[in-house]
């Protein structure tokens, strides 16, 4: 059937688009040296990676992920709640909530990051992992609430009340029921929150000071050295795919 | 103008399971039929294929003479009246009817005008400029009804159109559409997968099992002559009696039954609410359930080694576990043709 | 008897009273219900309003209160004037505005067109179309350079790029890298717009003898269309406050919003820190306002 050949076509089309631009990253870092007009690099080495992994370029990983799962967890956790009573719909103008929810998100993050600075001063928590985490979670917290709603509703309330009927307790019903119904889109607001934090450029920026993160320490290599920049943003890149892995694993197991 | 709708040998796969196997069926130009049969037979399928929604694999159909192959579905002169209603909720109910004006290019007044006069045929001429949001199922299906009807097609295609709505509603708009329909003398078809609704709506009706049309006829000959025991079972003929005939006498729990047609194996069907209970009878039953159904009691009786439904009226029924003679009204007996379940008999067109 | 217990005598049909009761326990059930969620909300609630107002009240004091000698004198604009008087910031604004504007309108009619094509098709191409959305924007800014800096990738396959798309004066890399991560993302808004029954009122017009072309313009366009806009907003919105991809693939002149903040930071010790909070709360303002407009327009699709 000539549409399942196009179909195919467009999917390989729509694959190289997205993988084959990614794929310099990985031929970068491994290229020593790789002057123009060679469209191969002239020799491979591993200087690029040895940098990526020197000390400052570790200690930036490690706040990253350090943030970001502190963020991700605290923002699911608050997060939760909220989107219960959104997703069903208990709200009588839920409309003022989600205009609230959404500031965060359209005013530019690096001044969001700088109005704070003030206080994080004020307050003794400049340099400190606090102040990136309130930084990044003001802009988790809303991705997290709006993407986790949409799991709550009818479907779910319907089989914690045949749960309750059954006899079981809180707990039990959390466990086997709600868990369960959730645990898709529990996954991918996750992960969305994850990303949010782990990719946050403008206000690690202004609040990060001492406490460097990923994004921050790579983005000068750009210009001053491409090798060490392609190491790094292999390095930016790699958790976002394990999470991703992780995410499509736990939305498809059975609790 | 209405035309004649005949289909030819119809097969086609919706998502890649062959659905309709040869589907040969017409309707003559202003005749009204019901397609009906249990759902995943294919009913909606034949018309979205006529409509042009699904291709075919093989086979034509044919419009007043001229076939659909490759024809567009806007094309087509074929309206259709979906189970929802599938209006379009950012324009008011007079400019959903008029769509099929508005692509045509009739002109604003001119159309708005037309569809006025459809919404009046429909009995709803108050809800002229109202939004479709706020009109209940039955009042949204009369707006399709409307629209489809505005679109002045040679064939208006019908699915399920009863469906989604109360008892009440559901009389009314069977009314209006057989009322309708033959005032216009539009060829039309109906798709049902109630029986009795099939009988009420349609001149002849129609019945698809497995992709096949079975039989095609008025629908008195579908419940009381079936052309084969599927058939029979689908219209609720629930005694299907077999056994051998010789010197055309079917000899059948002690009683001899006087049977038509050449001797050898039979299959005679009767109605359930012809059979009737007659303790002077030679044929002897036991009664093995009696269930009151309000207007009537539901009896199964055994007859000789068979099962044996009957409808009697609360007074004449035993009670379970009694012993009784029963009825069976040569006039209501009928002895199936053939033992193929894939026969088609259709009797001549009465209109 | 009359001395039987009240609950004996009762009739099968609770009476008024019982009716009466039985309405109180209800209000009180939604009350507290009420209750319940309010402090299920409250936390999240908290946290941004904390948080995010502490953030433009800070950059409010601090646009108002410059480092300079006079600093004592408390409130003042002085920061502000300086602002509007820069001829740099002024750039900044008509350069940061047309990024904007020039994405939005790529990134909306792309994600349009695309939609359109994949309203038919199944779950692994539309999974396919939205692989950027988890890729930061930073990754895409470098992956851009590599490729389509002078010297880069495609300079070398092609054997020279017809214009500078990176570090060029009109910003072209930045539309690029902003239009590659927010068209999937409208995409996806799009196709959750267009999932609920449209294919069906799109055949219900065929049937009625619209042709492909109309059938846009009357089913699928009234549908997607207040979406679409409300789309558009945010990606205009965000890319307003666009600070680490000019960074990594813009010009040096002129500089966006946020560029321009972080620069004055790096420039007058004793003023800079009130100017960038000034052209950021300038640029969070605007940002607000389009949010506003963008709930307005979805409260009232026809008024817009």
């Amino acid at each position: 059937m000539p549409d399942t050949r196009l179909r195919r076509s467009a999917g390989v089309l729509l694959a190289a688009f997205f993988a084959l631009p990614l794929a310099v990253l990985v031929v970068r870092a491994f290229a020593d040296s790789w002057r123009a007009p060679a469209l191969v690099p002239q020799h491979f080495g591993l200087r690029g990676i040895r940098e990526a992994f020197s000390g400052i370029a570790l200690d930036a990983f490690a706040n990253s992920l350090v943030v970001a799962v502190i963020v991700t967890a605290i923002a699911v956790a608050v997060g939760w709640p909220a989107a219960r009573v959104l997703g069903e719909r208990r709200l009588r103008r839920p409309g003022a909530v989600f205009v609230v929810l959404a500031m965060p998100l359209l005013v530019p993050s690096y001044a969001t990051g700088n109005g704070l600075t003030e206080w994080l001063l004020r307050l003794n928590l400049a340099d400190s992992i606090t102040g990136l985490v309130l930084a990044h979670l003001v802009l988790v917290l809303p991705y997290v609430i709006v993407v986790l709603l949409s799991a709550f509703g009818p479907r779910v309330t319907v089989l914690e009340d045949m749960a309750r009927s059954l006899g079981l307790t809180p707990l039990q019903r959390w466990r086997w029921v709600t868990l369960p119904a959730v645990a898709p889109t529990l996954a991918a607001a996750t992960f969305l929150g994850f990303l949010v934090s782990w990719s946050e450029y403008g206000s690690s920026l202004a609040v990060g000071g001492g406490r460097e993160l990923l994004p921050v320490i790579l983005l000068p290599f750009v210009r001053s050295d491409p090798q060490i920049a392609s190491a790094l943003a292999l390095l930016f890149l790699a958790p976002a795919i394990a999470a991703l892995g992780l995410a499509a694993r736990a939305a498809r197991s059975p609790l | 103008m209405s035309a004649a709708l005949e289909c030819v040998d119809v097969a086609a796969s919706p998502g890649g399971a062959l659905v309709l196997r040869g589907v040969g069926f017409s309707i003559p130009a202003g005749g009204r039929s019901v397609l009906v049969g249990p759902s995943g037979a294919g009913k909606t399928t034949l018309l979205r294929a006529i409509a042009g929604l699904q291709a075919l694999d093989a086979g034509d159909i044919l419009l007043g003479g001229r076939s659909l192959r490759g024809v567009a579905p806007h094309r087509r002169r074929v309206a259709v009246v979906f189970q929802e209603p599938r209006l379009l909720a950012h324009l008011d109910v007079v400019d959903n009817v008029a769509l099929a004006l508005r692509a045509a290019g009739v002109g604003r007044a001119k159309r708005r005008a037309r569809a006025r006069e459809r919404l009046e045929q429909v009995g709803l001429s108050a809800f002229v400029n109202r939004s479709v949001q706020g009109l209940s199922g039955g009042e949204q299906q009369r707006v399709a009804l409307a629209r489809a009807l505005c679109a002045e097609p040679d064939l208006l295609l019908l699915d399920e159109p009863l469906a989604a709505l109360d008892p009440n509603r559901r009389e009314e708009l069977r009314g209006l559409i057989v009322r309708l329909q033959a005032e216009l003398g539009l060829t039309t078809l109906i798709v049902t997968h109630d029986r009795a609704e099939a009988a009420e709506l349609g001149e002849r009706v129609a019945l698809m099992l497995e992709g096949r049309i079975v039989q095609h006829d008025e629908p008195r000959a579908l419940f009381e002559r079936p052309v084969s025991a599927a058939v029979a079972r689908f219209f609720g003929v629930a005694n299907l009696l077999r056994g051998d005939v010789r010197d055309g006498l079917l000899a059948f729990g002690g009683a001899h039954i006087a049977v038509p047609g050449a001797d050898g194996p039979a299959t005679l069907a009767i109605r359930p609410e012809h059979v009737t209970i007659d303790g002077d009878c030679l044929l002897r039953a036991r009664v093995v359930e009696s269930v009151y159904s309000g207007s009537f009691v539901k009896l199964v009786l055994d007859c000789a080694g068979q099962r044996l439904h009957a409808q009697v009226p609360p007074g004449d029924a035993p009670p379970a576990g009694a012993q009784t003679g029963v009825a069976l009204p040569i006039a209501h007996l009928w002895r199936l043709p053939g033992a193929q379940d894939e026969q088609r008999v259709g009797t001549a067109p009465t209109g | 008897m009359d001395t039987r217990h009240p609950a004996l005598a009762a009739p099968t049909t609770p009476g008024p009273a019982a009716a009466v009761v039985g309405r109180d326990a209800a209000r009180a059930r939604v009350r507290r219900q009420r209750r319940r969620d309010r402090v299920a909300l409250a936390p999240a609630l908290a946290i941004v309003v904390t948080v995010f107002g502490g953030a433009l009240l800070g950059a409010l004091h601090a646009s108002v209160t410059p480092l300079s000698a006079t600093a004592s004198a408390g409130a003042t604009l002085d920061s502000w004037r300086a602002l509007f008087a820069d001829p740099a910031f002024l750039d900044s604004i008509a350069f940061t505005v047309k990024l904007a504007v020039v994405t939005t309108l790529a990134a909306t009619g792309c994600a349009l067109a695309v939609a359109l094509m994949l309203r038919s098709r199944g779950t692994a191409l539309r999974a396919l179309a939205s692989l950027p959305v988890p890729v930061p924007h930073l990754l895409v800014a470098v992956t851009a350079v590599l490729w389509l800096a002078p010297g880069g990738l495609a300079d070398r396959i092609l054997g020279g790029l017809p214009l500078e798309l990176v570090r060029d004066r009109y910003g072209i890399g930045i539309v690029l890298v902003y239009v590659y991560k927010e068209t999937p993302f409208l995409v996806l808004l799009l196709l959750a717009a267009m999932g609920r029954g449209l294919a069906e009122r799109e055949e219900a017009a065929a049937v009625l003898g619209a042709s492909p072309a109309q059938r846009l313009r009357w089913v699928v366009w009234p549908t997607v269309r207040g979406p679409l806009v409300i789309g558009a907003i945010v990606v205009c919105a965000f890319v307003l406050g666009a600070f680490e991809v000019p960074l990594t693939v813009g010009p040096n002149y002129p500089l966006t919003l946020a560029e321009y903040a972080s620069q004055a930071t790096q420039n007058d010790v004793l003023t800079g820190e009130s100017l960038a909070a000034a052209a950021l709360l300038f640029t969070a303002v605007i940002a607000i306002a389009l949010a506003v407009i963008a709930v307005r327009f979805a409260k009232d699709p026809q008024g817009a």
